[in-house]
């Protein structure tokens, strides 16, 4: 009895064994073999509401799930059919008419219709919603009066859905990007059925978005949101271009510590990482640069000040502080990916604009302001919070940081690390000294960074407010002439960082590591890849 | 025959006696030095550490062992001897102050809880379960969000978890001691219910309290390391040696200097703790047999 049990056992460690040793037997392998990407994805989502969501890993799972009227090209990022298969600009630059793809479903099979999209829109817009993203939408007729309950009827705002599969679109004045805008997840439409389903239109807390609630019209459909663990998405065969998506799914791991992620990625776990420990950059670079990408990201590593609150509510103090970090030692000696430094928040040649405005970096005479402002030699500063997402590389930026400010100005400052919806949360409710923050631009053009920082903007987080800034950021929005445009941006800048409500620190750069198996997938500034042209093959 | 004791030995308390025995055993006499070395190390950090904890030296990055950095540098080029002695004095102040608070209240309760027994011991050991049932990271969280982020506050928040195990095992060794004849002898010749706790009942006990103690103290160090790497407990650019060993885990393949020497300093302690420990138990033995 004892021996043929012992038997047994013995045989199935054995088959166990031999399994876990077959060289199918991990996820990369068997992914490209059945079409089902493995991807590393940062934190745990916030949110998959394309109306409430601002993280980028939020971004990556939408942009799978739902379709806008355009989708970028995947290489030159210039707008083409998506859900709308053709349109017509009027020659006054300002009314857009789409015509949308007959072949459009819902993951539901029901059709996707131009009022979907008035709805989402509308939905956007609600003060009530609340959402961060909302002024994306400002640039249509009525929308930012509609948005301030200057008026209540949505019929207004300067979009319409002329008939089943027409929409049109009334822009208040020409807007170049206005096309980019449509591939970003916030102008995305949703089902009007789906989100009454699971609460009020207006509800931040509706449940629309969990697995087997969602319904999409993108190429992937939502099948699994374990909290933690994992996202999961499966091919739609509902999908207008479903002939075109060659994989059958996707899945999202939640790795926040850039090592572990490493670590899977080495054991082929992960087909792609969203980052490389720095450390382990310049290894990957030399001995396996197949696997490593290094590429220019249209995004600005920064700090914002919280401006209401003493000591940073003295534009002094809060340049000070700007002028006294070395970035340039904190891309060498920190980060290691080939950032490059800033002085200004719109990244040098955006659509070919450079900032003129720089903030120095001048340690005597920030120390100089600090005694201005009443704290020579950082003498009856109060001890202020750095607040960071938890994150290694975070955490060792703010730690040079912290000394950086401690040698030169005398400051003591503590650091604080939340975790990525908890931060965003506390960043929210303006319960910090100093936060840590990024911007990747929407679109290819400065007002996605700039228009951030106009007064009560949802992104804009610090409290700062300048009447002649936002002016200067509507101006540009009605002018026509990129030349005269870009002046305005220049002087918008140079306010901004004059007054210093952020500390820029760099410019990023795409780092990942990405296995040899995916195809489909080009570099372009916004990092952006859309998914339906990404396949799987290995490489003989 | 004037005396009943003709060598005229002096009568040796029982504390006597096991102190003679613990200093005959070696390795637990090695426990006890390298402890004391290591306390006293952490208690002079300030004026003999080698370098200053915080300042950097980005350029000059991680390098491996040298005369100059005798355990290397971090990536911030910070020295990693200093770090280490530094962090030695967060990890053992957290180590012996959260158990002493552990120490405390678990003697205490268990005791109290297992001596009197009857609806007392129910009432008192069901809150122990109570507590026991709370997930105990939530339950630190919540005593540090409720008071605050402050270092000694972390050393009470673990204390106040950690005693629980401590008061169960000393309740259910209270309970059978509570049985046997001598205890019985010290209620009939009159001694108060204190007296009979502190004097016969604790000594009995100390051989699994002071074995709890040695795997409470790791245990501590470590959860401290989890809590600040949450951002609960200490931050940057303060260290302990727990944080050290995490960070260095990270890069271990780069740097492997960074978590060898953190590694090798707590495992040491470790040890001397162990040997400590071992060593006391058997010299504290009441049972133990007079030569």
């Amino acid at each position: 009895m004892l021996t043929s049990l012992r038997c047994v056992f013995i045989i199935t460690l054995l088959s166990l064994l031999t399994a876990a040793c077959g060289p199918m037997d991990n996820n990369v392998d068997t992914g490209t073999a059945g079409q089902i990407l493995h991807l590393g994805n940062g934190s745990e989502p916030p949110s998959l509401d394309p109306h409430l969501s601002t993280a980028v890993n939020s971004s990556n799972i939408i942009s799978t799930l739902l379709e806008g009227l355009v989708t970028p090209n995947p290489k030159t990022l210039e707008p083409e059919a998506g859900a709308a298969i053709s349109w017509d600009i009027s020659a006054d630059l300002r009314t857009y008419t789409f015509h949308l793809n007959p072949d459009g479903h819902w993951s539901n099979g029901e059709p996707v219709e131009a009022s979907d999209f008035v709805y989402a829109w509308h939905r956007l817009l609600m003060p009530e919603l609340a959402a961060e993203y909302s002024y994306q939408l400002f640039v249509l007729e009525n929308a930012e009066a509609f948005y301030k309950g200057d008026i209540t009827d949505f019929n207004q705002v300067g979009v319409k859905a002329i008939d089943r599969l027409t929409l049109q679109v009334r822009l208040k004045a020409p807007t170049p990007y206005f096309l980019s805008l449509l591939s970003h997840a916030s102008t995305f439409p949703v089902h009007p059925e789906t989100v009454a389903a699971y609460g009020d239109i207006d509800d931040p807390g509706n449940l629309w978005t969990r697995a087997g609630n969602f319904v999409g019209n993108g190429p992937f459909i939502l099948t699994e949101w374990a909290l933690n663990r994992i996202v999961r998405v499966e091919k739609n065969s509902h999908y207008w271009d479903a002939d075109t998506v060659a994989l059958e799914e996707i899945r999202f791991y939640p790795i926040d510590n850039l090592g572990t992620e490493e670590r899977m990625f080495r054991s082929k776990t992960l087909h792609l990482t969203v980052g490389v420990p720095e450390e382990k950059i310049a290894r990957y670079a030399k001995d396996k640069p197949e696997l490593i990408n290094i590429s220019p990201y249209l995004g600005t590593y920064f700090y914002r000040f919280n401006v209401n609150k003493a000591p940073f509510d003295d534009s002094r103090v809060r340049r000070a502080l700007s002028m006294s970090i070395d970035r340039q030692q904190i891309v060498d000696a920190v980060t290691k990916g080939g950032q490059i430094p800033t002085y200004n928040l719109t990244p040098a040649n955006t659509l070919g604009y450079t900032a003129k405005a720089a903030i120095p970096f001048d340690i005597p005479a920030a120390r100089q302001l600090m005694a201005e402002a009443g704290y020579p030699q950082g003498k009856g500063f109060p001890v202020v919070e750095l607040l960071y997402n938890t994150s290694e590389g975070h955490r060792k930026i703010a730690i040079a940081i912290q000394q950086m400010w401690k040698l030169a100005l005398g400051v003591e400052i503590r650091l604080f690390n939340q975790d990525w919806k908890a931060f965003l949360e506390t960043e929210k409710n303006g319960d910090f000294a100093i936060a840590r923050g990024g911007w990747i631009g929407d679109y290819v053009d400065p007002n996605t960074f700039l228009d951030m920082f106009v007064s009560n903007g949802g992104n804009n987080r610090t409290g700062w407010s300048n009447q002649k800034y936002d002016q200067l950021i509507q101006q540009a929005g009605r002018t026509a002439g990129t030349d005269q445009r870009f002046e305005q941006f220049q002087q918008a800048e140079k306010i901004l960082i004059d007054d210093s409500p952020i500390i820029p620190i760099y410019t990023y750069t795409a780092i990942y590591l990405k296995s040899t198996d995916v195809k489909g997938w080009y570099n372009n500034v916004l990092n952006a890849h859309p998914i339906k042209y990404v396949y799987l093959q290995r490489d003989d | 025959m004037s005396s009943l004791d003709p060598s005229g030995e002096q009568g040796r308390s029982l504390w006597q006696d096991a102190i003679a025995r613990l200093g005959q055993n070696r390795l637990a006499m090695l426990g006890l030095y390298l402890l004391a070395f290591m306390v006293i190390i952490a208690l002079l950090t300030p004026w003999i550490a080698p370098y200053s904890y915080e300042t950097q030296q980005l350029d000059l990055g991680a390098i491996a062992p040298n005369a100059r950095h005798w355990f290397g540098t971090d990536t911030f080029g910070r020295d990693l001897l200093t770090r280490i002695m530094y962090g030695g004095r967060v990890s053992l102040a957290v180590g012996f102050i959260a158990t002493a608070v552990a120490l405390v209240i678990g003697v205490l309760w268990g005791a109290v809880a297992g001596y009197i027994g009857g609806r007392t011991d129910a009432v008192m050991m069901r809150i122990v379960d109570i507590l026991y049932a709370l997930p105990f990271m939530i339950f630190i969280i919540l005593l540090m969000v409720v008071f605050g982020r402050s270092i000694l506050l972390l050393f009470l928040a673990i204390g106040c978890v950690e005693w629980l195990t401590m008061a169960r095992i000393v309740r259910g060794q209270v309970l059978a001691l509570k049985q046997q004849e001598f205890i019985e002898a010290a209620v009939v010749i009159g001694l108060s219910h204190w007296q009979i706790i502190y004097r016969h009942i604790i000594p009995n006990i100390l051989g699994p309290i002071i074995v709890y103690i040695t795997l409470t103290i790791p245990s501590v160090m470590l959860l401290e390391a989890f809590l600040s790497f949450l951002g609960l407990g200490i931050q940057p650019p303060q260290s302990s040696w727990g944080l050290l060993i995490s960070y260095g885990v990270e890069t271990m393949e780069e740097y492997p200097w960074l978590l060898l020497f953190p590694g090798l300093v707590l495992s040491i302690t470790l040890f001397a703790l162990n040997f400590l420990g071992d060593g006391l138990r058997d010299a504290l033995d009441p049972k133990a047999s007079k030569d």
